[in-house]
């Protein structure tokens, strides 16, 4: 009964903060160029706006089940994700099945996309697989890492270690530093936002969506965000106590990759390959030998 | 491709008791929340960007640029449209996703402005598309565009910007004038009259001489065929 509760509760409220970010990403844009940026609710608008879309041109099955992939694997990640006073499933997954679940989204775009048949959305695809290539690597490494110095992959143990001893940042700063750094690429923000790059293949994967697809996408980022924020405040800043102390957590660690994202320009696929792996995955394998040793 | 447009018709009965609060609610939405595409056809253009950035800043009023037809709410047309350009204008128009809002800047889109006597462009944006707003000025200020904005988002959460149901509902007329200028081979991917059937929207004025005129001269749409280039000396292969 309790389970199901959580079960439900749990995406409900990352959809609710995910929105919020979204907010916030876009007025962090907004104020770095001198903007007053969108109204409070406007994620909320443009979701039912594109919910509420009179045609819904759809390319198929495939198509259909892609959004439906995209956003239901961030539903099922967000009930591995322990939250305070919710663990969910956390100690049955644990972050191993975490990471696996990540990857569900971004598979489930690559299938949607590929029956709209659309050569942007392709080349998109095809960029977006390259960037998981590129940033899935130092990903583990500081996952793996960081599930070495705990001894265990269960989040909720994880958090409780934390909580009664040393936050993983001070443990583990180098890890701490190369996840801060893979983030951006994690969150598809500037530079490493060739795969959707506007004004060369038009938006890339959501090229052919309009009305409820594009709706799943936004609701994808939304939970994209959160998921990020809450995975990096569990593993390095000590979860969440209470839930004003895990907010204030989880919109700084997402607020940093957006503030930065905004002074950038893109870097070229091959850039991002090279950036990713030298700089992230050189300090993370630095710090897997730190705590090692 | 095989594109199925999904949402259910008018002709459905509404049972739901909450159908007039989803609709205010999606109509206030969709009012606050405009994706735009801009066919920058002309010099109207140039003063979009300062509507934009941080000196008017759209974006307070939920508004957005988009870059593909079917992600986008408003066709904003920015200046003189030219005879070829309007043939893409309409492939852009009809890939939209309804409800959909046509906005016509410039003086030259009202009645072809200082272009009058040009051979080469279409004079009266409305006479081929439906258009909700027109803009007028020579260019307008951004001031301008954004009062144009207030009043279409008015319109919207008043449930008067209806115009893309004319294009359904006065095929025909648009039709017809079309084909005057572009010949009588004209014609775009889009089945406009299954469209219409399939909102409840066919009327009297859908159909007439014009769409029988089409329905003469239509080829049926075939797949564009890739072809690769072998290095140099191999044979072509389709
Ligand atoms: S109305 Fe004036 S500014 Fe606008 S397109 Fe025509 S000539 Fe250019």
């Amino acid at each position: 009964m309790r389970l199901g509760f959580e079960l439900v509760m749990m995406p409900l409220l990352a959809f609710v903060i995910g929105l919020l970010m979204v907010l916030l990403l876009r007025r962090i844009g907004a104020r770095l160029q001198r903007r007053v940026g969108p109204p409070f609710l406007q994620p909320l608008y443009d979701v039912v706006k594109l919910y509420a879309k009179r045609t819904q041109v759809s390319h198929g099955l495939i198509h259909e089940i892609g959004i439906v992939m995209a956003v239901g694997g961030y539903v099922a990640t967000e009930t591995l994700l322990p939250v305070p006073g919710m663990n969910g499933l956390a100690d049955k997954g644990g972050v191993i099945t975490l990471a696996y679940m990540m990857m569900v989204p971004s598979l489930g775009l690559a299938l949607g996309v590929g029956q709209c048949a659309n050569p942007n959305g392709s080349i998109g695809i095809a960029r977006a697989l390259t960037a998981m290539l590129a940033y899935d690597i130092p990903f583990m490494l500081v996952i793996f890492g960081a599930a070495w110095v705990y001894g265990t992959t269960d989040l909720s143990e994880i958090i409780a270690l934390q909580q009664h001893g040393a936050w993983g940042v001070e443990r583990m700063p180098l890890l701490a530093l190369a996840g801060l750094m893979t983030l951006p690429a994690l969150m598809g923000k500037q530079p490493f936002e060739i795969y959707v790059a506007p004004a060369e293949i038009a938006t890339g994967p959501m090229v052919e969506m309009g009305g409820k697809f594009l709706g799943g996408l936004f609701v994808m980022q939304a939970f994209q965000l959160y998921t990020l924020g809450v995975l990096y405040a569990t593993l390095f800043l000590g979860g969440g106590e209470n839930w004003p102390l895990f907010l204030v957590k989880i919109f700084a660690v997402v607020s940093i990759p957006m503030t930065i994202a905004w002074l950038y320009p893109r870097y070229r696929t091959e850039d991002m390959l090279s950036a990713m792996w030298r700089w992230p995955l050189l300090t993370a394998l630095l710090g897997i030998a730190m705590v090692m040793i | 491709m095989n594109d199925r447009v999904q949402s259910p018709g008018e002709r459905v009965t509404r049972t739901n008791p909450l159908a007039h609060v989803f609709d205010e609610l999606s109509r206030f939405c969709r009012s606050r929340s405009l994706f735009i595409l801009h066919y920058c056809t002309g010099c109207g253009a140039i003063e979009l960007p300062p509507a934009m950035t941080s000196r008017f800043d759209m974006e307070r009023l939920g508004i957005q640029p988009m870059v593909t037809p079917r992600q986008a709410d408003i066709l904003l047309v920015t200046g003189y449209v030219s005879v070829k350009t309007l043939k893409r204008i309409l492939l852009t128009y009809e890939q939209m996703a309804a409800p959909k809002y046509v906005i016509g800047i410039c003086s030259c889109t009202v009645n072809g402005g200082m272009y009058w006597q040009s051979y080469a462009t279409a004079k009266v944006l409305k006479a081929y598309l439906p258009v909700d707003l027109y803009i007028a000025g020579c260019m307008p200020r951004p001031e301008a565009v954004i009062t144009g904005m207030r009043a279409l988002m008015d319109d919207i959460a008043a449930g008067r910007a209806e115009s893309w149901k004319r294009y359904y509902t006065h095929y025909d007329h648009y039709l017809g004038n079309q084909q005057a200028l572009f010949g009588e081979n004209w014609q775009t991917p889009t089945d406009v009259l299954a469209e219409a059937r399939h909102y409840g929207l066919l009327g009297e004025r859908s159909e007439g001489e014009h769409t029988a005129l089409l329905e003469r001269h239509q080829q049926p749409l075939e797949p564009l065929t890739m072809r690769l280039r072998a290095p140099a000396g191999g044979e072509e292969k389709a």
